[in-house]
């Protein structure tokens, strides 16, 4: 029963979901019975023959609903995933995929982008992110070597350094400028369009793939070093395949909607309390819950209140409780 | 009569300019249980590393079944060579099986196959653990683990594995149940070597002993008999009286001073 119940809420849940979640918005005064003669109208194909209401309403829901709510759910399942490959790759269930620095160095790029017009912002964001874990690693390095505990302290100073430069640029930012930053750092799902969902959905599409594909070497990986040259696999292959993916993936969806924290923290717990710390089963999960839920929870911020919440503020009002609830109720107890 | 598993010739290793080995000479035979025995800091665990191939070498050569094992793949390598590293401690609660499973990985590149659980199963219940397949690895006793680890190893159908102290930490029922099961494992054909610290376990089990003393692999110059203690003293740097039990050979450490436990009434 149990099984069945898992089964449906990560395979069952994102089909039905995704289709509820195109009449969820603030425009007030639309009704089943709107939905339904959309839904037929659409479906043979004479749209344009329609009420104005008919077609407004296909504006609504093609240009600005479907493709806030895919760009969402790829999100959502790239740093799910991306949070679950890290926390195996580092053995640390502390890690999220921000702890390379890419999310202190997207935010500084996108500043730098909206107060100085150089660039487009999220080619800067992409751009400063990768650097932010190029940094790290490089810093991370010493004799060829690596440790988990140096690349993540050496994460944590570049994120410090990021986080400094980032205040510099809002200090001297006009109030304008400022508000758009502070937005931009609190994620911003509501300037999803075409336009953005084509540019993120490749590069998160290849990550998310790519670490399916690795979800059994994860496993290994996540025992130990030694233990996977023990038995005869190099891991530093597997290793800098996996960060690449996981650095590509974050960094394309900070770049696209912002820096929405936590999230890829929380649901590889919530995954591997649903179906166990197996990466064969919990990469999956990752994916799909992972998009599944941050769907929901930008369902709930936009149709919540007349004003929009930022979806990377209303992450951890929504998404942290119900983790914490979690944590207690499960007795999660770490070694 | 016998061949020869692994043969180091000559090797020489240090970290910086430290040195760790210094000219070691010696051959293991293949089929035979054989303990490497010295105190802490000799060199024996960096020995290890570099026959697993954890650690390159320089000077000197170490051959695998008559190959040398720098010219060896990763892969290769798996093929002949299975190790237990002395240390472990996983941190996410993986079953059993998962953790066994993963021994298959030098084979199986992205999922493992149908054979690859067989034989998980099959290296089960060889150790005789098959009971505890579904369990979280996490949650084992530390006996339970190291026999896990053992199983990990078995999978990848080795000629020889490598166990760096598999007794460590062990009760005496754990340590008698593992050294049973790796005396068994050489009749299978597998050459068994390992690291350990209790001379007694080791002559009451071994088919062959080795000591290490100042980085390098010493035999004694006589039998290995009753004179055994100078031998053993020379290795230990503590004085020992050799006693016959069953035709083994057990010693027992000379106390220094003759403080005896006070039992205050």
């Amino acid at each position: 029963m149990r099984k069945v119940m898992t089964g449906f809420l990560i395979y069952g849940l994102p089909i039905p979901l995704l289709l509820y979640s195109l009449t969820v918005g603030p425009s007030q005064g639309l009704v089943f019975a709107d939905y339904w003669e959309w839904g037929r109208e659409a479906l043979s194909g004479n749209i344009h023959e329609s009420s104005t209401k008919v077609y407004m309403l296909n504006n609504i829901i093609g240009n600005v609903r479907l493709p806030r709510v895919l760009l969402t759910f790829i999100i959502g399942a790239g740093l799910a995933s991306s949070g679950g490959a890290l926390q195996g790759i580092f053995r640390n269930p502390l890690v999220d995929p921000y702890v390379l620095g890419i999310s202190s160095g997207s935010a500084f790029g996108a500043a730098l982008a909206i107060a100085f017009p150089l660039l487009h912002i999220n080619v800067m964001a992409f751009v400063l992110g990768v650097a932010s874990v190029i940094m790290t690693y490089s810093f991370a390095f010493s004799n060829n070597k690596s440790s988990i505990v140096a690349v993540i302290l050496s994460g944590m100073i570049v994120s410090g350094i990021f986080t400094a430069s980032l205040t510099v640029v809002q200090y001297m930012s006009d109030p304008y400028k400022l508000q758009a930053i502070v937005q931009w750092t609190m994620g911003n799902l509501h300037h999803a369009s075409w336009d953005k969902l084509n540019t993120a959905a490749l590069p998160v599409g290849i990550g998310i793939v790519g670490m399916y594909l690795m979800r059994w070497r994860l496993n290994l990986l996540a025992l130990g070093e030694q233990e996977a040259k023990a038995v005869g696999v190099n891991p530093t292959a597997d290793k800098a395949t996996l960060v690449a993916l996981a650095t590509l993936t974050t960094s394309t969806s900070v770049a696209a909607a912002g820096v929405i924290s936590m999230y890829g923290l929380f649901i590889p717990h919530l995954t591997r309390m649903m179906v166990g710390p197996d990466n064969r089963k919990a990469m999956p999960a990752n994916i799909f819950f992972g998009g599944s839920f941050l769907v929901i929870i930008d369902n709930f911020s936009r149709s919540l209140m007349d004003f929009e919440i930022p979806i990377g503020i209303f992450t951890m009002l929504l998404g942290a409780p119900f983790f914490l609830f979690l944590m207690k109720k499960n007795k999660i107890n770490w070694v | 009569m016998t061949e020869t598993a692994i043969e180091v010739e000559n090797l020489s290793f240090g970290y910086g300019k430290t040195p760790i080995l210094e000219q070691v000479q010696v051959a293991f035979p293949a089929n035979r249980f054989s303990v490497l025995l010295g105190r802490n800091g000799s060199g024996k665990s960096t020995l290890f590393n570099i026959m697993a191939g954890l650690q390159k070498y320089r000077h000197g050569s170490v051959k695998l079944m008559g190959k040398e094992r720098c010219k060896l793949s990763f892969s290769d390598c798996a093929r002949v060579l299975g190790f237990l590293p002395q240390f472990h401690k996983s941190v996410f609660p993986f079953h059993v099986k998962d953790v066994v499973l993963t021994g298959r990985a030098a084979f199986s590149a992205f999922s493992p196959r149908k054979s690859d659980m067989e034989k998980v199963g099959q290296s089960l219940e060889e150790l005789g653990i098959s009971h505890l397949a579904d369990r979280p690895y996490t949650e084992l006793s530390g006996g339970e683990q190291q026999l896990v680890m053992i199983a990990r190893v078995l999978v990848q159908d080795p000629k020889i594995i490598l166990l760096d102290e598999p007794t460590n930490h062990l009760d005496v029922y754990y340590q008698t149940y593992v050294l049973e099961k790796l005396k068994k494992l050489t009749e299978n054909d597998l050459t068994v070597i390992a690291i350990m610290h209790d001379p007694n376990m080791a002559f009451l089990y071994a088919d062959h002993c080795y000591f290490m003393k100042d980085r390098t692999v010493v035999t004694p110059t006589t039998g290995f008999d009753f004179h055994a203690s100078d031998f053993l003293e020379y290795v230990y740097d503590v004085r020992f009286t050799t006693v016959l039990v069953n035709n083994k050979l057990m010693v027992v450490p000379d106390r220094k001073t003759d403080n005896r436990i006070q039992v205050k009434p």
